[in-house]
Parts: C-alpha cells; structure tokens; sequence
C-alpha cells in the first residue's frame, strides 16, 4: 500500500476564466477498481486527459508508482503504462481488429506479419473476451468496438486502464460481460479507473469512489461503506429525490398511430421493417434498443425528414405521410433528437440563443425581416423556466455545456405548444439534477394531455418514467409491454430480439390500438 | 519552464485591432527588408505606394478615380463571394463569373450602345452581366443540390471555361466577331468607350465620383442588411451552421442555396459589368484577378461586410500603388503587391491565433500538503 499506481496532488487546469480543476486530489491504489464520479462539467474527462497526456495541468504534480512524472503527450502516457479508453472510439473502420491495435504499436516494423492474429488472439483468451482479431471495424457492434479498444489499452502493456463512460451506448446484458472482463483484469493486476453517471454501476463495481463536484475535489470512500443517496448528495451538493414520478393521467384516444412503417437508411438498408405503434395524449411511449437499430430513422420520418417506403401515419384522424416537414410542425408534432455530438440536428451552433429560439417560426412574421424581439423574449422566458445557465440571450449555442444546451433545444421545442412530442436521447451525456430537470418537463407535457415518444438508452429511467416501452431489434418490433409490469432483463432479451412478444395476445397485435382512428380519415378531427 | 497555450475567452474589440494593425506593420516590414536587399529605399517606395504618386501630381484626382475603378469590382466581388461563403457554399468560381458577366455586358455595349439611349443601355449591360454569370454560377448550385457535387472542383473549372470562352473571343479573327474592331487587321479588341460608359458625379473642380462607386457602396450597405435582418439572410447563416438543422426546421434548402448562389454569381457579374463599363473595352485580362483575390479580401474580413469595405480598400491600394511605384522603381516589378498581398494573408491568421489563445507559461508548485 505504500505505493498508489497513480497518484495526482493539487492539480489545477483553467480553460480560459473557467476552472475546470482545482486543487485535485486523487489516488488509485494498485489493483482497484475506481469510479470517478461527478455532474457534467465537474472536471472528470479534464481530469483523465491530463493522466492520458492531451491536457498539461497548469498546477499540480502526478506521481505514477511513487515517482514523479511530467506527462507531455500521448506517447508519455503509453510509455507510463497507462491507457484510456475515450467515448468516441478511435478506430480505423476499413482495418481489420488486429490491424487497428497494430498500426499504433512502434516495433513493429514495415511488415505485417500472419502472427498478429495469434498474439491478440491470446490476449483475447486471457481476459475471456469474444472477438475475432479477423473482423474488419466496419462489421462491428458497438460492444465489440469497445472491447477492441480495451484490447489495445491491454496491448500497449497499459497497467493503469482508463475507462470514460464505458457503458453508455451498452445494453444491460453487454454491461455484465463488460464488468466480468473488468474484474478478470483487475484480478491480473491492473489498475482500473471507470467514469461513470450511473450510480448503480458504480455501486456493483468500484472498490473505491472519488467524487468530484464543480471542478473540485470532494472526498474519496470505500464503495462498501456508502449507498447510492450519500453519493448523490456529494455529488450535487444537496439532497435530491432519486426517484422519478410517474403520474398517471386520464388517456386520450390515439393521437399518432403508426401503422406498417417502413424506412430505409442513407445506405439504402432497411432501417425500421414494418413497425406498429401508437401514442395517445397523456402517455409517455418508451422507445428501447440498442443504438443504431432504427431510433433515428424513425424520428426523422415521423417529422417528415425522410421519405418513407412503406406503411401510413396518422395524425389525429390525418394522414401526414409525404407532408413536408413544415406542415409537420403545423400539425404540431415536434421532434427534438439529441444525437451523439449533441449539437448536429435542431440547433445551429455558431447563432446566439435567441436566434436558435425563432428557428421554426421566422417565417410567420410579416415582412422581409426577422424579429428578433419576440425571440428575445422567448429565449428570456426559456432561460428563466429551465433555469439555463448562460451569460445572456445572445451568447452562441456551442459555448454553453450540455445540459443548456439540451434545454434550449427541448424548451423551444416546448414553447411551440405541440401535442405530440418526439424526443430521442433528451438526458444524453446530462447529470443527475439537469436529467431530472428535463423528466420533469416530460412529465408537465405529459400532464397536459401531449403524447410523448421518448427515445432513451437507460433502461432504468425508462422504466420509471414511460407508460409504456416499445422494443426494437434490428428495425423490427419486437412488442409493446407496459413500463411497471416489465424488467430490464425482459427488456434486454428483447433488444437483442432473443424474446418476441408481438404475438403474445393473439386477440391484440402489438402496437395496434383498439379505438384506432385510422379508418376515419374523413370524419374529422377530434377536440 | 515551458510554455502552453490557453484558451481566451473573449478578446476586446480594440485588441483585436491592434493585433490585425502588427501583422499588417510587420507585413510591411518584412516587404521592407527584401526591398533593402534589392537595394530600394523602403520609405520611399512605400510612400510612393500609398500616396499612390498623388504628391506633388498635377493629376491627382485622375491617379484617384482610377484607384476607385480597381476598387469596386474587388469590393463588390468580396462582397459576393462572402454571401456565398456564409452559406459555407465555396464560390471559388469569381473569375469565371465575372468573365461571363464581361462578355454579356461588352455584347449589350457593343450591340445596344448608340442605338437605344445611353441610360437605358447602362442598365440593359448591368442585367444582362447579372443573368449570364447568376446562371452560370447557378449551374453549379443546382448540381450540388441535385448531385451532391463538389463545388469547389465545379466552380474552379468553370473559371477555366470561361476564360478560354474569352480569349477564343479575343483572338479569334473572323467577320462575325464583333468583339473584334473590325478597322484593324490584328485581332484588337473594340472599343465602346464612346458609345456608352457611366457617368460620373462632378465633385469639386475636376474630380468625378463615378456613380459605380457609389452604387458599390449602397448594395453593400444592403447586404450587410440583408444578412443580418432579414429572413432570407437569417436562412442562409443556418444552412451555413448546419444544414441538416434548417432542414429540420422545415427550411428548405435546395431553394435556399439555389436562390443565395445565385444572388452571389449575380452580384459578381455586376462588378463585371462596372468594370467593363468603366473601362469600355473587354480584354483577356479583364478581371484583374478579383475572383482570386476577393476570396482573400473575404476571409480576411472573416465575411463581415463592413470589414470588406477596409480590407478590399487596403488591398486595392497595395495593387493600385504598386503599378504606379513600379513607373518609379523599375528594379520592383507590380507583383511586389501580390507578394505584400500573401505576406499579409498569412500574418493575420498568424494574429488570429492569438486572438484566440495565450501563451502563458507553465508554472509549477502549488501547496505541497495533500
């Protein structure tokens, strides 16, 4: 114990006027398994890059076992034995898995050699990995890419493991795998640090928690002495309900029903294969599965941004295939998806708040010019509701953090009064209090008679906060269960499309409602 | 000890002056070390230069006329092609736009001019240079919105095209070429001078303002408006944000990038057509080299039309004076100014980069009692 493998004292790093760190403390003792815990924004991936060699502090000493080290770049970081594995992956897609670990290694000479296979074959082997060396990136899951780039941490001899928000893009039975191989490597010997959001992961698998809260250091404990309400309260810095609330409103009749739809992706592949849906008002409909099979097509054909192969959606009695996406939004459907880098749809990045407030509605002033007055205000009012954290109306949208951003993006969506709301990865990347902020606006929308189609990737939370959840696999349906009778295992069988429930009631096909409106195309609209 | 670089948050207005005035200064001071070594007294040049030899010249206003001839086209090319870049749609067709718009408006002037009225036949040019190169910059817009393709590689191909288009024209000696005057036996380009040009608005004794200058100002006044105020410029700063968001926003972009590209292409052939009827005579040099150097004057005015205005006045001068100094020292050849030009170019990005960064160095300590 005398010697931590990694040890950090009094680490500052300012961006500018913005303290990301300060005064750091931080240990890892040789072969544990720590979780670095934290809200967004609270310094935890700056923290990291300074161990992986991409930031420098500007104050502040990193000792790895017991010795002091100056970290200069990435090469620095390799040679310490200390390997991070980022949550965008850094992969060559057209390169087979032995290929991407092998173009980074230095001796390995100007040619490929047949071994390389069999040598990352054996480090498969030992930490109880499945991967074929042989398989190019492009053919893999997200799991497997992640597990390729564990390996190559492994491979550059790495003994401390760096691990950033591993398990978000994973499904829950992906977790267990990954969690299983992370205590075989600790069991080797190495040094494992894992940020995370999710305080049930950090309870299952850390031996140790250091929390972080606004760029400083709170306290390290042992993860056996401590539950899941004293960590959040560190890590927020109050007391918060961790529960979410479900209420339960008086449903209406269907107001969007989704009837054999069938989109193709950019690559001309199938993306949802004849799916059947329905959302009435005052019900939030969970969309699960694992990423990439279909979520974002189907979010883009339901706002008229992707033209459809097959099948019908009605609108309140009315069809709105082949609607341009304007009289989409007329109709008062809004779509608001939050993709990977957060800011790609919806938002343009470089304009002020106020300009990205009047996006949808600038053209229904009169005149040749915008008005900025009304944006103004509506942007005002957005700040002050979801108490969005900006220097003022004005400031560009890609200088606020994640969490505003988001609530810009969802409160404008909001504003524009709509009855059904599509909304894919609102919570991504967001901490606790603002992921709770934005539950709560869905559930204000909910109670006032919206229907909410809610895209999520934490099975947990859409547990607790969806009616009822949806399950893709591939694009196809795998059936429609209701959130308080089902379990994330269930779930998880379901998203990888080993449990079918679409022809569980033979009476009732799933996704199918009985008061369905969709005959009714000529009899009107409802109130 | 060593040195990082920080991140500024924001860099006061005046600061950022005062970075643009260094690199400018020592843009020039580097000029001046080679013209040392040349062995050109660098003070005289220069001021030769930026008086543009108007001292102690008895035709002064003339020497400044001209200078606002060079002007206008590259200010209202600048312009252009910032409306363009704006939208992230990379015009790099100028040349090729500006050529067109030439040819349509020598083709009015020589056709038209002495036929119909000498207003009607000014505004005829003016129309005519903005169809033909808004077409011809159009084509490429539609490819891309209908194809996907490049247009970078489309509009720096056309520039080729068009050029050839005109030196064919030039030097093509047949009796259907009128562009041609038909006296000489050479292939000599007519000239229209006489039939129609744009007047001028007497100011003071002798000195004429030409009413292209003016017009240049005021339809730059207006895209500045434009761009910020209206809903056409508000589409345009989206789809150049992000495309996939505007169409999200039920924009429709096709028609957006089609109606911007082709302002942008229209408003090129209008400086052609100010050009050529400032000048009244087409030649294969005609441009001057705006296309090329109006992408220049845009980004380093990074697409703010008020900075055009300074920086393609500067720039113009640079080439103005240089031409005129170049009478005086005949060991400095006119291309000193593009050599000054590019020497400008990359020290402003050079201060740009610390309009965006510090360089601070590295301290270390801090209270050893953790």
């Amino acid at each position: 114990m005398s010697n931590y493998a990694i040890e950090m004292r009094d680490i500052c790093k300012s961006f500018g006027p913005i303290k990301a760190n300060q005064n750091i403390n931080l240990n890892l003792r040789q072969g544990e398994i720590l979780s670095l815990l934290g809200e967004n924004g609270s310094g935890k991936t700056t923290l990291m890059n300074m161990l992986s060699g991409i930031y420098k502090p500007d104050v502040g000493s990193i000792f790895v076992d017991g010795k002091e080290v100056s970290i200069d770049s990435p090469e620095d970081s390799k040679r310490l034995g200390i390997g991070m594995v980022h949550q965008h992956f850094k992969l060559v897609d057209v390169f087979s898995a032995a290929d991407n670990i092998w173009m980074g290694k230095d001796k390995n000479g100007f040619i490929l050699k047949k071994s390389r296979y069999n040598e990352i074959q054996e480090i498969i082997e030992k930490f109880g990995f499945s991967l074929d060396p042989q398989k190019p990136v492009y053919e893999m899951s997200v799991s497997e890419k992640q597990t390729l780039e564990i390996i190559k941490v492994l491979y550059y001899g790495a003994k401390v493991i760096i691990l950033d928000e591993p398990t978000a893009v994973l499904t829950v039975q992906e977790i267990e795998k990954l969690f299983a191989v992370l205590r075989k490597m600790k069991e080797d010997g190495h040094s494992i640090i894992i940020i995370t959001h999710k305080l049930n992961e950090v309870m299952e698998i850390s031996d140790r928690v250091a929390i972080l809260r606004k760029g400083e250091y709170i306290t390290t404990v042992d993860t056996k002495q401590t539950n899941e309400q004293e960590l959040t309260e560190w890590m927020v810095g109050h007391k918060v309900d961790l529960n979410i609330d479900r209420p339960i409103i008086q449903k209406t009749s269907p107001l969007l029903e989704v009837r054999d739809l069938t989109i193709r992706n950019d690559a001309g592949a199938l993306a949802i294969d004849g799916v059947n849906f329905y959302i009435r008002g005052g019900e939030i409909l969970g969309v699960a599965g694992i990423a990439g099979c279909g979520q974002k097509e189907l979010c883009e054909a339901i706002a008229g941004l992707r033209p459809i192969e097959k099948g019908q959606m009605i609108h309140k009695g009315d069809n709105i295939v082949g609607l341009s996406p304007k009289a989409i939004l007329e109709k008062g459907i809004s779509m608001s998806f939050i993709p990977e880098d957060r800011l790609g749809m919806g938002l343009a990045p470089s304009m002020s708040i106020t300009d990205n407030m009047i996006l949808k509605n600038y053209a229904d002033t009169k005149g040749p010019f915008v008005d900025r007055k009304q944006g103004r205000v509506a942007a005002e009012e957005v700040i002050r509701q979801l108490e969005v954290v900006t220097p003022s109306t004005e400031t560009p949208v890609r200088r606020l953090s994640g969490g505003n951003v988001q609530k810009i993006l969802l409160g404008r969506e909001i504003k524009a009064d709509p009855n059904v709301i599509i909304t894919a990865y609102p919570v991504r990347g967001l901490d606790i209090n603002s992921s709770y902020t934005i539950y709560n606006i869905l559930n204000k929308q909910k109670a006032s008679g919206v229907g909410v189609l809610f895209v999520g990737e934490d099975l947990d939370v859409m547990i607790a906060l969806c009616d009822k959840i949806m399950v893709l696999c591939h694009g196809q349906l795998m059936g429609v269960v209701h959130a308080h009778k089902t379990s994330k295992e269930e779930l998880g069988l379901m998203m990888t499309g080993a449990l079918n429930l679409t022809d569980k009631y033979e009476d009732k096909p799933a996704g199918i409602a009985k008061d369905t409106l969709f005959e009714a195309d000529g009899e009107g609209k409802e109130a | 000890m060593g040195l990082h670089i920080v991140k500024r948050d924001n860099c006061p207005l005046w600061k950022k002056c005062c970075f643009y005035f260094v690199s400018v200064f020592a843009a020039l001071l580097i000029g001046a070390i080679i013209l040392l070594a040349i062995g050109v007294d660098p003070i005289a040049y220069y001021t030769r230069m930026f008086t543009m030899g108007t001292i102690g010249n008895r035709i002064a206003y003339k020497t400044f006329m001209n200078y606002l001839a060079d002007f206008v086209p590259l200010f209202l090319t600048s312009v252009a092609l910032s409306l363009a870049f704006k939208m992230r749609f990379w015009n790099i067709g100028g040349e090729g736009q500006f050529i067109i718009g030439s040819i349509a408006t020598a083709l009015v002037a020589i056709k038209l001019g002495g036929v119909l009225p000498s207003w009607l036949v000014l505004i005829l040019m003016c129309l005519a240079a903005m169809i033909a190169a808004g077409v011809y910059g159009v084509i490429v817009a539609a490819l891309k919105v209908r194809f996907g393709t490049n247009e970078t590689l489309l509009t720096l191909m056309l520039n080729y095209v068009a050029l050839y288009i005109l030196i064919f024209l030039m030097e093509t000696k047949q009796d259907w070429n009128f562009f041609l005057d038909p006296e000489v036996p050479r292939p000599v380009p007519v000239s229209f001078r006489d039939l129609v040009s744009f007047p001028g608005i007497p100011l003071g004794e002798k000195f004429e303002l030409n009413i292209c200058v003016v017009l240049a100002v005021l339809i730059g006044l207006i895209i500045y408006v434009y761009l910020r105020y209206t809903k056409q410029g508000y589409e345009i700063n989206v789809v150049g944000d992000s495309a996939g968001t505007a169409h999200y926003a039920g924009m429709k972009v096709s028609r957006i990038v089609l109606r911007t590209v082709f302002l942008s292409a229209c408003l090129i052939g209008l400086a052609a057509a100010f050009k050529v009827g400032t000048t009244g005579i087409l030649s294969t040099a005609i441009t001057d080299d705006v296309g090329w150097t109006g992408i220049i004057v845009a980004w380093l005015s990074q697409l703010n039309t008020a900075a055009i205005l300074f920086v393609s006045a500067l720039i113009s001068l640079l080439h103005f004076g240089s031409t005129i100094a170049a009478a005086t020292f005949s060991q400095v050849d006119s291309s000193f100014a593009n050599m000054l030009q590019g020497l400008i170019l990359f020290l402003v990005l050079a201060a740009d980069f610390f309009i965006r960064f510090r360089v601070v160095r590295t301290r270390k300590g801090g209270s050893n009692n953790g």
